[in-house]
């Protein structure tokens, strides 16, 4: 299986032009040189597709398979055709996963950049001497990963003594009491905090890296024929940071429907970590629990294709959508 | 009115007063003074983190950070969380210690982190310095095969990895995760930098495509190792899912599931746990301070090149 | 000599090399493990049981020249690597304890392919089944067949603060009935609610939560999660009425209970009284003599009310249950040790003395460590009082869905205890019942998928 790093950058220019990628390659001149050389490429490639061929393309296609049959354990397998599928597609907890999940991208996206983006030009601002430690500091969190940060949230949330209850008391007077972890209409808000937490800095790196691409001069000729900061930032930083904002959104989102260890960990001991009336459980946290709690692997790779279709929908909605957008203005 | 709110209020009034006298000092000031509440609570947690492993565990709910000054004393600030974390724990196999944990972390991220480095960039080197047939079809193939969230594999590979017969070894950890086409594209895209002139001199020099890509290649890339090897490194040692399920033996468990594990077990008395999230997070840290500049470079090269 | 790929990769094959070193290096090879392994592995969770337990096994490796080794493992660890070990075929331990619930998980598939020994017919056979309390089996099988011995009954009874309930003036002998219980329970609410509105005294330690003790007063009332067959049973006409009798008992008007937790919150409680009475199965008995020391002489035990005149007083909460892997390389010498262990009359009493738990074997009540009085409960023999309900504890039976089906269950609770807060009394039954049986339903039809289960005759009636 290939690795997931936590941090995801993107692949070379999406999306690539192949031809002009094709051509890129230096002919291989000489005739001795040819046949050694015309080996080689395969040898460099070769750890890649086997490793490739026997820990992904033959799991995709046993993924497969696998849905139209149940199982107990990796032993044991009964086929029982569209039964995973329907019932997945019926069951209310996987209703309510991915209206959690849903709830949490949307919430990601909608708070998550604006503020990304707001710190990135706050940043861009500055002189180098300190945008160097603030930049660090920001997404120090970043470094911890989602294990780590939901261990950690899950004592910051306990009611009384959590320093983020406290923090809440202090700044508005409410929240000491509050079970973020206990009480299941304060679970995804929480999830949603410690998550904002850990990616605002993640996503104010490439915002900083886009705010390069804004055209200063550009900038300084709308100042001085008298235009507004807003005015500023909606026609000139906006249209050259879209290509960027875009990519932002789409990985986010795509990140997002994938989120299950913040929550398992964050709600650790509470309810085995899907919190209370599964108010913490993901689609992935779904299928976790049907893959590897019950055992059923079928059932699990079922909710896998569901997962990967939804996720591939929203994406190319979302780069038509905000690609438009963005070749527009 | 406590002492939080008595702060923010004087920080707001230095603003306003500020404003119409000088309103370039008082703008920067009110940036100056976002960033760097930002800051403070991006670093809060890690600050709280420090002083609850230290703290005892009577004290640990009494005070939000620190005891006052007057108060600390070996009572209140002890080491009692490390011995505690660090005495063996009895298991099936026997007394494992956790430095065990620490030290399975560090061989499957370390040992993961540098094989995927040496083979994505031999493939992105392959990739992008030659012509061969199916070129176009891999890169594609790539491509999409990116585009599959990994959960959907994960079943699939609980058999696989079980009819291997690699079921609770360090194996089924690190093959799988030894190459990533994310990679591959990254060094792609590196490699593309490395002049065609100087590949074509070594070559009439007589030099082998390997040592080509040894000694000429990989040093012009340094950058994009220094990056790759941090985004792998952080990826393969935050890693949950894949030791949780491949894993059995109590002694050959990585920290995050360790510590996933101490959650449930220790939950009223975290000083325990807490100090496994800190000893967790160091070798991150250390790998970043030292490689910040390339991952920030690496990280963003890809975003901005149009 | 310049590393080709630069400073840090180096230092990361540096550190693979080095921590692969470490871990492969022989300083496991001096562990216990290798100087003679042990001709049988005990696994338990529970610290104070392998506690126990040293005296006996001492003894047993002395009688039988062999290494007995006993591992004090996490319960959630020992739970989680159990199961998915089992079905790969690692390495597991040769005798394990499980924690009550838990069977079930391991129970899933089908019966052949369960990781622990069938020992129905060897406790048919050997008699152990007349000599144990027979209900107590039902927590440890699956489809007629049972898989691990019971280590204890848990009868459940009531402890309470005898110097308050005495100095308010109840006699906690009329207090035969739950409907009984809870109208003196109110008077004492009233009349210890002090002008602020809140209850210096409440009557009973309930949670609020739909957990473990709604779910013993339900096995009380005659029901369960699962019947022996293995049907969902939570949505009965008895699960209904303790659900409505509980959310009532827990707020709004007629509240006469507070949530007073465990550990430290539950010791302040005791203390101060603030609850009278406390759901107290023998193993809590001693936790809350080590626990709260100071309230000695002033506790005292009375039998659960009943739900119905005549009905039975007491329950049952928690149980660990001993399995033996299949992977156990001597069964006649583990089997020897778990009777040894576990029913030998002669140690049970010593045992009892140590844990204050009761053990399921019937012939061990009657040795005088279980009338040995409790000074710390007033006076009562401990022993003898558990022991004379624990023939009524009821039957409990686990599933693989057991997990599953408490999740439901709390879900169900949760939401009729919201309809009572909103709209009280009014169509609460009918609500509950509804919600009760839109939960079971959803266990029935996630069973129902279930091929294995189905393959392996789950229907088949269990010998009782």
């Amino acid at each position: 299986m290939t690795i997931r790093p936590a941090i995801a950058a993107p692949p070379a220019p999406p999306p690539p032009n192949l031809r002009r990628a094709l051509s890129d390659a230096p002919r291989i001149g000489g005739l001795g040189w040819r046949t050694r050389a015309r080996a080689v490429p395969y040898f460099f490639l070769l750890p890649f597709v086997a490793v490739n061929l026997v820990f992904f393309l033959y799991p995709l296609i046993r993924a497969t398979i696998l849905a139209f049959y149940q199982t107990d354990g990796p032993a044991h397998r009964a086929y029982v055709g569209w039964s995973n599928f329907n019932f997945v597609l019926h069951d209310p907890d996987f209703h309510k996963a991915m209206w959690n999940t849903t709830v949490f991208a949307f919430f990601s996206i909608c708070l998550q950049l604006p503020l990304s983006l707001g710190l990135a030009m706050l940043l861009n601002a500055k002189n180098d001497r300190l945008k160097g430690i603030f930049r660090l500091a920001i997404f120090a969190p970043n470094l911890a990963g989602q294990v780590f940060v939901g261990i950690l949230f899950s004592v910051l949330f306990t009611p009384h003594y959590g320093l983020f209850n406290r923090f809440l008391q202090a700044l508005i007077g409410w929240g000491l009491e509050q079970q973020w972890l206990g009480d299941p209409r304060l679970v995804m808000p929480a999830i949603i905090i410690a998550s904002l937490w850990m990616y605002v800095g993640f996503n104010m790196i490439y915002f900083l890296a886009a705010l390069q691409n804004v055209d200063q001069g550009l900038v300084e000729a709308a100042t001085i024929d008298g235009a507004g900061p807003a005015h500023i930032f909606w026609n000139i930083t906006v249209p050259a940071i879209a290509p960027v904002a875009t990519f932002v959104v789409v990985t986010s989102t795509i990140g997002s429907y994938q989120l299950f260890e913040l929550p398992y960990n964050l709600l650790a001991n509470n309810a085995e970590g899907y919190g209370p009336n599964n108010s913490g459980m993901t689609v992935v946290g779904y299928l976790y629990q049907y893959a590897f709690h019950n055992g059923d692997l079928g059932t699990g790779a079922a909710v896998g294709w569901l997962l990967t279709f939804i996720i591939l929908a929203i994406s190319l909605v979302q780069i038509r959508v905000l690609g438009s957008v963005g070749r527009e203005t | 009115m406590n002492p939080l709110r008595i702060a923010l209020i004087i920080l707001a009034a230095v603003f306003f007063l500020l404003l119409p006298i000088r309103r370039r000092l008082a703008w920067r000031y009110a940036r100056v003074l976002l960033l760097l509440a930002v800051a403070t609570v991006m670093l809060a947690p890690f600050a709280w983190l420090v002083c609850a492993v230290f703290k005892d565990s009577t004290v640990l709910n009494e005070y939000s950070f620190l005891p006052p000054l007057s108060k600390i004393s070996h009572e209140t600030i002890n080491l009692s969380n490390f011995r505690a974390l660090l005495t063996d724990q009895p298991t099936v196999q026997g007394p494992v210690c956790f430095w065990r944990y620490v030290a399975n972390s560090l061989f499957v991220a370390s040992l993961i982190t540098f094989l995927s480095l040496v083979f994505s960039s031999a493939g992105g080197f392959a990739l992008a310095k030659y012509r061969f047939a199916g070129r176009g079809v891999l890169l594609t193939y790539m491509l999409a095969s990116m585009t599959i969230p990994a959960v959907v594999l994960l079943a699939p590979n609980y058999q696989i990895i079980w009819q291997l017969g690699w079921m609770d070894t360090y194996k089924a950890l690190v093959v799988p995760a030894a190459v990533s086409a994310f990679g591959i594209f990254l060094f792609r895209q590196a490699m593309l930098g490395v002049p065609n002139e100087l590949i074509e001199a070594a070559r009439i020099d007589g030099w082998g495509e390997f040592r080509i890509y040894l000694t000429l290649a990989m040093p012009l890339v340094r950058p994009m190792s220094g990056a790759f090897c941090l985004i792998c490194f952080l990826g393969a040692w935050n890693s949950f899912l894949p030791p949780n399920i491949f894993l059995q033996s109590q002694a050959k468990l990585t920290l995050p599931v360790v510590l996933n594990q101490y959650v449930g077990q220790y939950r009223h008395d975290y000083g325990i746990f807490l100090c496994g999230t800190l000893l967790a997070m160091i070798p991150p840290a250390i790998l970043f301070f030292s490689l910040q500049r390339e991952f920030i470079s690496g990280l963003t090269s890809g975003a901005v090149k149009q | 000599m310049n590393f080709p790929y630069g400073t840090a990769p180096l230092a990361i094959l540096l550190i693979a090399v080095a921590s692969g070193a470490w871990l492969i290096a022989p300083r496991y090879a001096s562990s216990p493990l290798e100087q003679r392994p042990p001709d049988l592995v005990y696994a338990t969770f529970v610290k104070e049981h392998a506690e126990a337990y040293r005296p006996a096994i001492a003894k047993f490796e002395q009688k039988y020249g062999v290494r007995i080794q006993v591992q004090v493992v996490d319960q959630k660890a020992l739970q989680d690597r159990l199961q998915s070990a089992l079905q790969v075929g690692a390495a597991v331990p040769d005798m394990v304890e499980l924690m009550y619930g838990t069977m079930g998980l391991f129970t899933r598939g089908p019966l052949a392919d369960v990781g622990f020994v069938d020992l129905t017919e060897r406790i048919h056979q050997s008699g152990l089944y007349d000599r144990l309390v027979t209900n107590r089996f039902s927590k440890w099988s699956s489809r007629g067949h049972i898989f691990a011995l019971p280590h204890d009954m848990h009868p459940v009874m009531l402890a309470y603060r005898r110097d308050l309930v005495e100095q308010l003036g109840i006699d906690v002998n009329q207090l035969t009935t739950w409907d009984e219980f809870c109208r003196v329970g109110r008077q004492v609410v009233a009349r210890t609610t002090a002008p602020d509105g809140i209850p210096t005294h409440y009557m009973i330690d309930l949670p609020t939560d739909g957990s473990d003790i709604l779910r013993l007063l339900i096995l009380q009332r005659g029901s369960g999660l699962f019947d022996a067959q293995g049907n969902v049973t939570f949505d009965s006409e008895q699960a209904a009425d303790v659900v409505c009798w509980y959310v009532k008992q827990i707020g709004g008007e007629q509240r006469i209970s507070f949530p007073c937790g465990q550990g430290q919150s539950f010791t302040l409680a005791v203390l101060d009284g603030l609850c009278l009475f406390y759901m107290c199965p023998d193993w809590r008995t001693l936790a809350i003599e080590s626990d709260i020391p100071s309230v000695s002489g002033k506790m005292s035990l009375m039998p659960l009310p009943a739900w119905t005149p005549g009905g039975i007083r007491t329950s049952t909460w928690g149980g660990t249950g001993l399995a033996f892997t299949k992977q156990c390389r001597n069964f006649d010498l583990a089997w020897k040790l778990a009777m040894y262990l576990y029913y030998d009359p002669d140690q049970l009493g010593p045992r009892f003395a140590a844990t204050q738990i009761l053990p399921p074997l019937k012939a061990a009540w009657d040795r005088p460590e279980f009338f040995q009085p409790s000074a710390f409960f007033s006076g009562i023999q401990l022993g003898h009082a558990y022991a004379q309900f624990a023939p009524q504890v009821p039957q409990e039976h686990d599933t693989a869905y057991t997990a599953m089906a408490v999740n439901k269950l709390s879900e169900a609770f949760s939401n009729t205890a919201l309809y009572y807060n909103s709209h009280g009394d009014r169509g609460l039954r009918d609500f509950a019942r509804g919600e009760l049986k839109r939960c079971a339903d959803r266990i029935r039809i996630i069973m129902d998928r279930n091929v294995f289960l189905k393959e392996s005759g789950s229907k088949s009636p269990a010998p009782s």
